[in-house]
């Protein structure tokens, strides 16, 4: 009896630190989602675009896409954003739910608040990096630089959410850092990172949390 | 209830102290509506527990203004951390202590 008591005590306490300190209300499924929007547009993106006179149709093989002239470049750049902002809208929106339906209320609090800060920091400086070395023409490396960069705001955020969103990042940070040294795939690791790695990492999150 | 246990401390026995040390050991600060919020207590329950830590001088309380509105936000004292440290290591014992048994 007294055991059962000292046990529920911990636990009370555990839950409560991480009640206060962390957000908890990342939805799976919309990990999920994001993980199918980024795989269809990097699909459509290499049969409209891809390098295809190889023939081969086996992606490894030329899974670099052509984006040489200004009106593709635009374009590319438009997708990618509206890609991220639709995602992060979703990210958002299930999360609202999820606080809605859990506690009947939303209010924008603390742990909210530090995990979209620390979220946000790594995220800012990579796309401005992005955004400044495709200025200058450097096309070369821009997914590998996503994928780090967002690996790296996902581990950089984990102390404040559930931390098993580190195993996203480090994915996603390794994707990237072997892209960096392979030529001709950009699209490829993009498709793998941002597409499949979330859709596997959702359901492997959903599944965990639907255990509980 | 546990009793009579070396390192049990009496201050944190009642499960408001405990939540309220529990959001201040991993919080910098909390202002007192988030604290009365994330433990679901009335105004006048938080203040009492409050104030009985403060006085044992586990916490400390800062008063001021924001605009009109009076705000007080809490943090932990030293002394508040390594009593609720020797606490929860007197229960972690009582608890393997019990299951050597």
């Amino acid at each position: 009896m007294e055991n059962n008591e000292a046990i529920n005590t911990l636990n009370e306490i555990k839950d409560m630190m991480a009640k206060s300190s962390r957000f908890q209300s990342i939805s799976g499924t919309s990990i999920i989602l994001i993980g199918l929007y980024a795989s269809i547009v990097s699909a459509g993106a290499w049969l409209l675009w891809g390098n295809h006179d190889t023939i081969s149709w086996l992606p490894a093989c030329c899974s670099d896409i052509s984006i040489n002239s200004p009106w593709r470049t635009k374009m590319a750049i438009f997708v990618a954003l509206l890609l991220l902002l639709v995602s992060f809208g979703t990210v958002c929106l299930f999360s609202f739910f999820k606080i809605k339906r859990k506690q009947n209320a939303f209010h924008f609090d603390s742990p909210m608040r530090r995990c979209l800060f620390n979220f946000c920091v790594p995220m800012v400086a990579g796309g401005l990096l992005c955004l400044a070395m495709l200025i200058q023409g450097h096309y070369g490396l821009t997914s590998s630089f996503m994928l780090i960069f967002y690996g790296l705001a996902l581990i950089n955020c984990h102390h404040y959410t559930t931390s098993d969103i580190a195993v996203l990042g480090y994915g996603e940070l390794i994707l990237g850092l072997i892209d960096c040294f392979l030529v001709r795939h950009a699209i490829l690791f993009w498709f793998l990172g941002f597409g499949m790695w979330h859709v596997l990492f959702g359901l492997y999150y959903t599944l965990k949390n639907k255990k509980r | 209830m546990i009793q009579g246990l070396n390192g049990i401390n009496k201050a944190f026995e009642s499960k408001a102290r405990l939540g309220i040390m529990s959001v201040l050991m991993v919080n910098e600060s909390v202002d007192f509506s988030t604290l009365k919020s994330l433990l679901s207590l009335t105004d006048g329950n938080l203040a009492s527990h409050t104030r009985s830590l403060e006085e044992l001088g586990y916490i400390q309380c800062e008063k001021r203004f924001i605009g009109r509105k009076p705000n007080t936000t809490f943090s932990v004292t030293q002394a508040g951390s390594e009593a609720f440290k020797a606490h929860l290591q007197a229960l972690e014992d009582f608890l393997k202590g019990s299951t050597e048994q």
